[in-house]
């Protein structure tokens, strides 16, 4: 399913680099480019048409958050590019960021999770088909901060978890399967869950992410 | 009379006074200075100067004229209510005002008189009415302006005796043509009526002789004027710098904090780094390992179709991987604390320059061990210093030195390269000797580069041994 995809990559560690194209070739992707800065993506991306773009955060020049900056700048200018930030941090800052203007095709994961390959390559199917990906990581500092933590201490635990896993953007079939449950289920406690916070019922998995972020108060 | 022997190449003047004749010579360079004297007494009315000084005299004696009032005002009210604590009150106020003015008198200064006297230490009250009273009433600052403000009276009462007095005079003498010489009594104010006592007014009045005198006179006293004025100007500005500026303790208290300052930025920028070296190099090495294992690990999860070729492959990148990240760390650890360090100075700097690239000479007489942060800056200077020899230098030998001169730690580094070194690199390098700088300065050290072009450079540290 992964046959056609193509993926540029900008990302300043010349062996995460290679890693990752290697990595993507050897899964079947086609790489449309691999490069140390944002601007040299930035340039091919016209030319190229790739379907996703993974990008590191923090690149020459200033080594802060240029990746960040050129994703928001891709984003505007190609609104169907999938992106996916590889960070080796997770700030929720960057998140909010990223996802103001919608989630579909948005994914911003920790750079370790590359070492659990077919969940990676799965992540990066799903943003480049639209979908959206939040680092677990992420989602459990956007748990932890929020500000309507009595309200979440409504959910029951299995709640909890179903919410984290809305959260990553994940479709309610990956929930089940990684819960161990039928979709049926997952669908129930999904529907508690909107109705205890008093959310509206969102048809698609990006529009229920965001819900779900607006609520936290990303 | 004999004519006096000179060998000097200058203007003879034959002088002839009543029955004696003689000769006196002037050499060339006595007359240039009185030349340029006379030009300089003779253009100072006319110097913008001149009128600053003055209408500084006449606006911060005004101004010293409120505050004293203020002050005697504040401090009376204050002293007879010091029973109650309204007392302590006023007495605060008067503190903190009279600090206030002193701003202004330095606002004065450097606005007419181009005295940059800097600013005391702000005043910062600790929090609540009782913190701003605490505060105001220890104010050293406050204190010291009020000192100003008493001991400016007397200085201000001369100023205008001697200074102030004598363009009145000016103004009255060259006047005189047009409202005649009634005003000028002999027993008036000022530093020429009480001192000279002028003569000429037994003359008479508005006699024509008479006239012409007091003129003649306004015209002299129109080119002494500025001299009288910047003397006790002069005087002012000495006050000020001694009352109004920042104290001593202050000043060294300010020098400490700056270094303070800087310490807490080089560790700031050392921890940045130091993520940085983290982030760029382990960090991504350790995640491209895990990469390369999850592949593998995937790969051999297909059992019997598993393309064991890819998996070795992969094996041996990992393996190379760890092991290069395993350098990387024992030398970032090294740069935040060698641990050859805790066996002393003498080991780790041999170490140093049997590593350098730059064959190396070392000399090392210590009596006693520095503490361990001089030792970490030494080892560090020397390591930087020889990483610039290597870098920049295009040197062939470094020569280090180090000893202990009394309680100073010395380090000499010193090599046959092009020269051409400066303290202040832009750009990337520029950690490199400004950094080395700020470290040293932090324990009150000093770092000093001799840096001809085409060398050799000559790069002197000088430590503290305790610190």
């Amino acid at each position: 399913m992964s046959d056609s995809i193509r993926v540029a990559i900008a990302e300043d560690s010349a062996i995460l680099r290679d890693g990752l194209v290697q990595l993507l070739a050897d899964r079947g992707f086609e790489i449309t480019g691999a490069f140390s800065d944002a601007a040299g993506l930035i340039e091919s991306i016209a030319t190229d048409c790739p379907d996703v773009a993974v990008i590191d955060i923090r690149m020459p020049p200033t080594f802060t958050d240029e990746g960040l900056r050129s994703a928001i700048e891709l984003r505007r200018s190609n609104p169907q590019l999938g992106i996916l930030l590889f960070s080796q941090y997770v700030e929720t800052r960057y998140a909010a960021e990223l996802l103001a203007d919608g989630a579909a095709g948005i994914g911003y994961l920790l750079k370790d999770r590359v070492a659990d390959v077919s969940d990676f390559v799965e992540t990066l199917v799903r943003v480049a088909s639209g979908g959206t990906a939040l680092d677990p990581e992420v989602v459990t500092q956007l748990l932890g901060a929020s500000r309507r933590r009595d309200s979440l201490s409504g959910l029951s635990a299995r709640e909890r978890q179903v919410l984290a896993l809305m959260a990553e953007g994940r479709t309610n079939a990956a929930i089940a399967a990684t819960l161990v449950v039928s979709e049926g289920a997952v669908e129930k406690h999904v529907a508690n869950i909107f109705s205890k916070l008093g959310l509206p019922a969102s048809p698609t998995d990006h529009r229920r992410v965001l819900a779900v972020l607006r609520y936290l108060e990303v | 009379m004999t004519q006096p022997e000179t060998k000097d190449a200058g203007i003879r003047f034959h002088l002839r006074f009543r029955s004696t004749e003689r000769t006196v010579t002037v050499s060339e360079e006595r007359l240039d200075q009185a030349r340029h004297v006379a030009r300089r007494v003779l253009s100072e009315p006319f110097q913008r100067r001149t009128w600053s000084e003055l209408a500084f005299l006449l606006i911060s004696g005004s101004l010293s004229v409120v505050g004293i009032a203020f002050l005697l005002a504040t401090m009376a009210s204050g002293a007879v209510l010091a029973v109650t604590f309204i007392g302590l009150v006023i007495i605060a106020a008067s503190v903190r005002g009279t600090r206030g003015i002193g701003g202004w008198h330095r606002a004065l200064a450097r606005h007419f008189l181009d005295e940059w006297i800097p600013d005391p230490d702000p005043f910062r009250a600790r929090p609540g009415f009782f913190g701003w009273l605490q505060t105001a009433l220890r104010d050293r600052a406050g204190w010291r302006a009020m000192a100003y403000t008493v001991v400016k009276i007397p200085l201000l009462a001369f100023s205008v005796w001697f200074g102030l007095s004598i363009w009145i005079e000016v103004f009255l003498s060259l006047g005189s043509p047009v409202w005649g010489t009634g005003g000028s009594e002999p027993d008036g104010f000022g530093v020429i009526r009480n001192v000279f006592r002028p003569g000429y007014t037994g003359l008479g009045d508005d006699r024509p002789l008479h006239r012409l005198f007091v003129f003649a006179g306004g015209v002299v006293l129109f080119f002494v004027a500025p001299w009288a004025v910047r003397l006790v100007v002069y005087l002012d500005r000495r006050l000020m710098r001694l009352l109004l500026g920042p104290d001593a303790m202050t000043a060294r208290v300010r020098t400490l904090e700056q270094s303070r300052a800087q310490t807490v930025d080089a560790s700031a920028a050392t921890l940045r780094r130091i993520e940085r070296d983290l982030h760029d190099g382990t960090q991504a090495q350790l995640v491209a390992l895990a990469m390369r294992l999850g592949q593998a690990k995937e790969e051999l999860a297909e059992g019997e179709e598993a393309d064991l070729d890819q998996v070795r492959r992969l094996v041996e990148d990992a393996h190379r991987g760890a092991k290069e990240a395993i350098v990387e760390l024992r030398d970032l650890a090294r740069g935040i604390h060698p641990p050859v360090l805790d066996t002393g100075l003498e080991g780790a700097l041999a170490t140093l320059a049997a590593r350098s690239t730059v064959p190396s000479e070392l000399t090392v007489s210590l009596l006693s061990r520095p503490t361990p942060a001089i030792e970490a800056i030494a080892y560090f200077c020397v390591a930087e210093l020889l990483a610039n020899v290597a870098q920049h230098a295009q040197a062939s030998r470094a020569a280090i030195g180090c000893n202990q001169h009394g309680p100073w730690l010395r380090i000499v580094v010193r090599d046959d390269g092009r020269g051409g070194a400066v303290l202040t690199r832009v750009g990337s390098s520029s950690s490199g000797l400004a950094g080395l700088t700020d470290r040293v300065k932090a324990v009150d050290g000093h770092l000093g580069i001799a840096s001809p072009p085409g060398g050799p450079t000559v790069v002197t540290v000088d430590l503290p041994c305790q610190a």
